[in-house]
């Protein structure tokens, strides 16, 4: 039976996505499961069973002609993905995922270390120089790695990521859509979550503030965990979703949601080490390690009023 | 075993026949053009639903949903009035082009 159901999918996979056809599709395939059962009641075979009903079938050219189908010729030369590639794809994604995740949290802890080690009691300057910066820019090489690694295992899927080039049949589409949907509850816990924590973070500082001078410094500290804990999340289940919503090629992946997520990719490459540069200098060279965290959350601020800027920039233009 | 190219024209009437006396689906139509034709003729599925639309395109026909006992949903199509009236037509439609083509036979061919 599962030859048939490929059969029907591999037909009807470069053929445009509408209800009519989606309709036709299922009530072909019923009968078609029909006719097969049948036929193996009267004792034919599995494979005569399966081919007698796939030489029943016909060709799918007389239905197109009577609907009125033109074949986007594009869209139809693309490869159909198998339900292995969309897992392994989908795997890949996560870990993917995890990893860039896990480097940004990384490169935040790395900066809460380096504040940590001033203000223990028993560091001289120059110690806690030496290694709060040591572990930072240790911290950052292995972040780097990771991007790096995360990078190189989704290079594989350029096709899928990039440039859409890709059909999905209707079977594994429908499969995407349930798993995608099923999902949709995590995701949304996940983003509570987050932004419950961002909203909390600063509760830290305060406390901190409550008891005395000195503990601010440990405010500070705690304040970049947690905000590091809340970006590690939304970096991991937004890229999970990400996954899906590139794989069922939704709205935010046309071509100018493309464009613009390189502009704001390229500003970020620049903008985030610019920002750990002058922290560092700041730092080394005029000691304001006191102050110069704040840095981070200013530059994060800045970025998303960017990013969102140019997001409604770019919409208008369009419209 | 008729070629599918020789009956074409007639696969709406024989659809609008097997509807005249109950609604039906998809499978069931193509099993009773099987079993009436005693297996000379078997539809095939994409001329079966080539032709269902192109009646409901007409208003020859109507389709609607029913659910069946195991939970699957098949399309059922129904006559209409409009339907019968073009049935109709092709019945004498047929009479004459009997008459007409047979003028061209030789009995002692066939």
């Amino acid at each position: 039976m599962n030859t048939i159901i490929d059969y029907l999918d591999n037909l009807f996979a470069t053929l445009p996505k509408t209800k009519q056809l989606e309709d036709i599709r299922a009530d072909m395939l019923a009968n078609m499961e029909d006719k097969y059962n049948e036929l193996k009641k009267l004792g034919k075979s599995e494979n005569e069973a399966i081919g007698i009903v796939i030489s029943e079938f016909g060709n799918i050219d007389e239905l197109l002609n009577e609907l009125d189908i033109q074949l986007d010729q594009k869209e139809a030369h693309f490869p159909l993905l198998l339900e292995e590639e969309i897992e392994d794809f989908l795997k890949t994604s996560k870990k993917t995922s995890m990893l860039t995740g896990l480097g940004v949290t990384l490169c935040m802890l790395g900066a809460a270390l380096l504040i940590l080690f001033f203000q223990l009691p028993n560091f001289s300057e120059l110690a806690a120089t030496t290694i709060g910066v040591t572990t930072l820019l240790v911290l950052v090489a292995i972040a780097v790695g990771l991007f790096i690694y995360g990078g190189m295992l989704k290079d594989k899927y350029k096709f899928i990521d990039e440039k859409g080039e890709f059909s999905l049949s209707f079977n594994t589409r429908k499969l995407l859509e349930d798993k995608k949907n099923a999902y949709q509850s995590t995701y949304a816990l996940s983003v509570i979550f987050g932004v419950i924590l961002c909203i909390l973070s600063p509760v830290s500082l305060f406390i901190a503030m409550a008891i005395s001078e000195e503990a601010v410094t440990y405010g500070v500290v705690a304040l970049l965990c947690i905000i590091a804990i809340a970006i590690n999340i939304f970096i991991y289940y937004g890229g999970i979703k990400d996954s899906y919503n590139r794989l069922l090629k939704l709205e935010e992946y046309s071509e100018r949601q493309k464009e613009e997520d390189k502009v704001v990719g390229a500003v970020a490459a620049i903008v985030w080490p610019l920002a750990v540069c002058i922290f560092l200098i700041s730092g080394l060279v005029y000691h304001q390690w006191h102050i110069n965290w704040i840095i981070f959350p200013i530059t994060g601020l800045l970025f998303g009023m960017f990013s969102a800027a140019y997001h409604i920039l770019k919409t208008k233009e369009t419209k | 075993m008729i070629s599918s190219d020789v009956i074409r024209g007639y696969n709406d009437t024989i659809i609008l026949y097997l509807l005249l006396e109950n609604e039906s689906y998809g499978y069931e139509i193509s099993k009773q053009i099987k079993e009436l034709s005693h297996e000379k003729y078997t539809i095939k599925e994409t001329t079966l639903y080539s032709a269902f639309n192109r009646l409901l395109k007409n208003g020859y026909i109507e389709s609607f949903y029913k659910d069946e006992t195991f939970g699957k949903r098949r399309t059922y199509y129904k006559i209409t009035e409009a339907g019968l009236h073009y049935y109709k037509e092709k019945c004498q439609e047929w009479k004459l082009t009997k008459e007409v083509v047979n003028r061209f036979i030789r009995e002692d061919f066939t």
